[in-house]
């Protein structure tokens, strides 16, 4: 008798979900500062991003049930977390571990922003791209659907998209930058009586 | 208890909105949704917790005794 399929179907579509969940998370990120889209107000962006980042999580949660629950490949609950533990091409689910542990990271430290202060947050936020490649190296080399072509096809557009829009974001200046000059920080004001209107 | 001067880098805000969260009477969100002042100086304490709290470090607030950066 075969194998019932299920969970290696379902770890393999969960695994593909995750991966666009995540890219499409990344993508609302970069579009947060660049705003190509004027009529995207930022606050909603910077939601829509925590929700795919979650949703992405989710993802991550069930590819990673459907593989213990799956016999196809033996994957015991530690070997889901410690990097080494599988079997099945150790080097490239290890890549997968790693990327989903720093997302978790990533994530967490929304909530721990104040704790830990804005600047280190965004620091922190650099990971993401690393999480990016590894993501993508994991589904190439790891994953059962890489060689077939619409998953190829997947794969190309996620990371030409997140090549284009993080281009986008590093080299066209804000959209508040284009609509008006920055007034500038004002690091050389000068001190003011108590009465006085600010300029 | 001082008075502070609140002023916003827009060119660095990205209309996450923590600041409003903080001092609502202070910050609002414009119609470009980015964060905008309702008042120019304020007593309020709260606008330190505010710029502390901005993700992008884009405001900045000075005592206007000392002229010194308070946050």
């Amino acid at each position: 008798m075969r194998h019932d399929p299920t969970f290696w179907l379902l770890a393999r579509a969960s695994g593909l979900t995750a991966y666009v969940m995540l890219t499409l998370s990344i993508l609302a990120g970069l579009l947060v500062k660049s705003r190509p889209f004027r009529t995207l107000k930022p606050a909603a962006v910077v939601d829509l991003h925590r929700i795919l980042a979650m949703l992405g999580l989710g993802a991550i949660a069930g590819h990673a049930a459907a593989l213990v629950l799956d016999t196809t490949v033996k994957v015991s609950i530690p070997g889901l977390f410690v990097p080494g533990l599988v079997s099945y091409r150790p080097v490239w689910t290890s890549t997968g571990i790693l990327a989903a542990e720093l997302m978790v990271l990533v994530y967490a430290s929304f909530s721990m922003r104040k704790r830990i202060g804005p600047k280190n947050w965004r620091r922190l936020h650099w990971a993401t791209y690393a999480i990016f490649a590894m993501a993508t190296v994991h589904g190439l080399a790891a994953g059962t659907d890489a060689s077939r072509p619409w998953a190829f096809a997947l794969y190309a557009v996620a990371v030409s998209s997140v090549a284009i829009a993080a281009t986008w974001r590093f080299i066209v200046p804000p959209a508040t930058a284009r609509a008006r000059r920055p007034a500038g920080r004002a690091a050389e004001i000068t001190p003011r009586r108590r009465g006085e209107q600010p300029a | 208890m001082s008075t502070h001067l609140i002023q916003i880098d827009r060119s660095l805000c990205s209309g996450f909105g923590s600041c409003l969260k903080e001092a609502p009477t202070v910050f609002a969100l414009d119609g470009d949704g980015l964060a905008t002042l309702l008042v120019a100086e304020t007593a309020d304490e709260a606008v330190l917790a505010a710029a502390a709290s901005c993700p992008m470090g884009a405001i900045a607030v000075f005592d206007l005794e000392t002229g010194q950066e308070a946050a």
